[in-house]
């Protein structure tokens, strides 16, 4: 390699290096600068508070200007806010949990679902699976490192149930197997996809159901508001002024009053879901957002605990977090 | 040749990881973003086994797709070298398909054929069979003016000796087609894996994603950069003996 080639490399590395450090820069946001608020997942129902906020001026009236990012399986809010690149996020316990065990500074500022929407659909009614002994002999799809085969393991091992008694069947995003009745129970968001499947398998005179962790006592808490400690401690007034306004949205997206309004909104952003299905989706996300008893966004401390009791039982993580040192209750 | 490839991939592995290490420690980033050299070193170790069996079946089956994609490639591009009317619309259906993306397409073959072996022998094979055949078409339907002439004219050309004369006289381009389409067959077994199958080091792949275990995707990649180099070099000696055996002078593009 001559010198002319070893120059050019080397100019090339500062170049990569150059745009790779520029990239990772994090920055605070200035007062009355634009925030950056990275969802979990592509717009669905599970983001309706978050667009309802967006396109009816809940986030203006609270003199914010936010830009709502959708989420993906690539796009990690906590990897986001990290890195500056957003200053709040929505993450499941289990994301924050691994985060927490590798050092992310981030904090929890309220906690979105009350009840974990990650179910099992399963064919018939309810006395099938009645308990967890029924799962005995029966095929049950899981997403191989995923949360729900997290819950699974846990849920099994709760119940002395040896893995070897239940087939367990690796799950992707083809229905296929669950359709044809090779999978028994196929893990599905309730609020979301299980409408959907539902819907489908109802058309097809089947009945479903749905097996639900939280019942069996195996409380993995799903998606939540986080942002930075560092955001929280320079920032509170901006921390505190957004999540007023997250919630607020998300009561106003869910209150009775409002269903037409937010069942256009979520229609105009996910247009390849019907509006009757939309409608469905909206009744069980209430059910699974609005606290029995308590504050809407409430952070559940005790789940929180038993999210990371079943995580460092499965091994998922090697030692304890104290997740309860980063549930900011009121958000300070 | 092997300590040559290895070491070049070897450079570029440890310049990258140099990077992103330089990048966690300017920003004081968590192991989370990006993990650091004993949380590498820790992982490496622990997963090292299970990813080396992982990254032995990808490249079993990637070896097994690339030559199904080899033969298909040479039977279809001496079919569609003719210029009449089957070669034509070979070539354009080759020019049309080669534009489907491969994770739209996957679904499909995976619900087709399940998630087993045949499933990612297929999306491999596919990966590589189009550059691959719009090569060979390329070189099959150039006329070697100087030798083909005189069989031309004594009447004595058979397609059988058009399809030798241009392959022998294109030898060295048709080698380093091949090899160069051994990294796409190896890509397309991963990206079949990472889509729906439930073995190899793309299936491992998406489970660390899913755990966001950046450390383990590091381990991952550099068992994937080591042995698909380990191929290549294996390609390009196959390649040289290929050469010396037909009495062309031996060498690599």
């Amino acid at each position: 390699m001559n010198a002319a080639a070893v120059r050019s490399i080397f100019l090339l590395c500062l170049i990569c290096l150059g745009a790779l450090l520029s990239g990772c820069e994090r920055q605070s946001p200035e007062p009355g600068e634009e925030v950056v608020y990275r969802l979990k997942w592509l717009y669905n129902i599970n983001t309706a508070g978050d667009l309802y906020g967006l396109e009816h001026g809940v986030f203006t009236a609270h003199n914010l200007k936010v830009a709502v990012k959708p989420g993906g399986p690539e796009r990690d809010a906590i990897r986001e806010v990290e890195l500056g690149r957003a200053q709040f996020g929505v993450a499941s316990a289990d994301q924050v949990i691994r985060a927490l065990a590798k050092g992310a500074p981030i904090v929890v500022i309220a906690q979105l679902f009350q009840g974990n929407p990650l179910q099992w659909i399963y064919r018939g009614g309810n006395a099938d699976y009645a308990g967890p002994d029924d799962l005995r002999g029966k095929t049950v799809g899981i997403t191989y490192g995923g949360n729900d085969e997290t819950i699974m393991r846990s849920l099994l091992a709760k119940y002395s149930i040896p893995p070897s008694e239940v087939n367990l069947f690796s799950v992707r995003y083809d229905y296929t197997p669950f359709y044809s009745g090779e999978v028994d129970l196929w893990p599905i968001y309730r609020n979301a996809e299980g409408i959907v499947i539902g819907e489908k398998m109802a058309r097809a005179g089947e009945k479903t159901s749905f097996f639900v962790p939280d019942l069996l006592d195996v409380r993995f808490v799903a998606n939540s508001l986080i942002t930075t400690r560092k955001m929280v401690e320079e920032h509170p007034d901006l921390v505190q002024s957004f999540r007023s306004a997250l919630l607020t949205a998300w009561q106003e997206a869910l209150a009775p009053a409002n269903t037409e309004k937010t069942i256009a909104l979520v229609h105009a952003y996910d247009q390849n879901t019907p509006q009757e299905i939309i409608a469905k989706q909206l009744a069980a996300t209430r059910e699974l957002m609005l606290p029995e008893n308590g504050r809407f966004g409430q952070i559940d401390v005790a789940a929180w605990q038993q999210t990371e009791r079943i995580m460092l039982e499965q091994g998922v993580i090697e030692a304890p977090v104290h997740v309860d040192k980063v549930l900011l209750l009121d958000g300070r | 040749m092997l300590p040559k490839r290895i070491s070049q991939f070897l450079i570029i592995y440890f310049l990258g990881l140099g990077l992103l290490l330089a990048i966690k420690y300017c920003f004081s980033l968590s192991d989370y973003v990006i993990p650091g050299f004993t949380d590498i070193e820790n992982t490496a170790a622990d997963v090292f086994g299970r990813y080396l069996r992982a990254v032995l079946d990808t490249l079993g089956v990637a070896v097994i797709g690339h030559l199904l994609a080899i033969a298909l490639a040479t039977v279809v591009a001496i079919a569609g070298r003719g210029d009449n009317l089957v070669g034509a619309m070979i070539k354009t259906a080759a020019y049309n398909l080669q534009a489907y993306p491969i994770v739209a397409v996957a679904p499909i073959i995976f619900i087709l054929l399940g998630d087993g072996l045949p499933s990612r022998l297929l999306i491999a094979a596919i990966i590589c069979y189009f550059p691959l055949l719009l090569s060979f078409i390329g070189i099959l339907t150039e006329p070697v003016a100087s030798i083909e002439h005189f069989y031309v004219v004594t009447g004595r050309m058979r397609w059988q000796l058009e399809v030798k004369i241009r392959a022998f006289e294109n030898i060295h381009k048709l080698m380093t087609v091949v090899t160069g389409s051994a990294t796409l067959a190896m890509v397309g077994t991963i990206v079949a894996e990472f889509i729906g199958a439930d073995s190899g080091i793309g299936y491992s792949l998406r489970i660390a994603l899913y755990q966001s275990d950046m450390a383990k995707v590091l381990a991952a990649l550099f068992l994937i950069g080591v042995f698909n180099s380990l191929y290549l070099v294996s390609l390009e000696l196959l390649g040289l003996v290929i050469q010396k055996n037909m009495g062309v002078e031996p060498r690599m593009n």
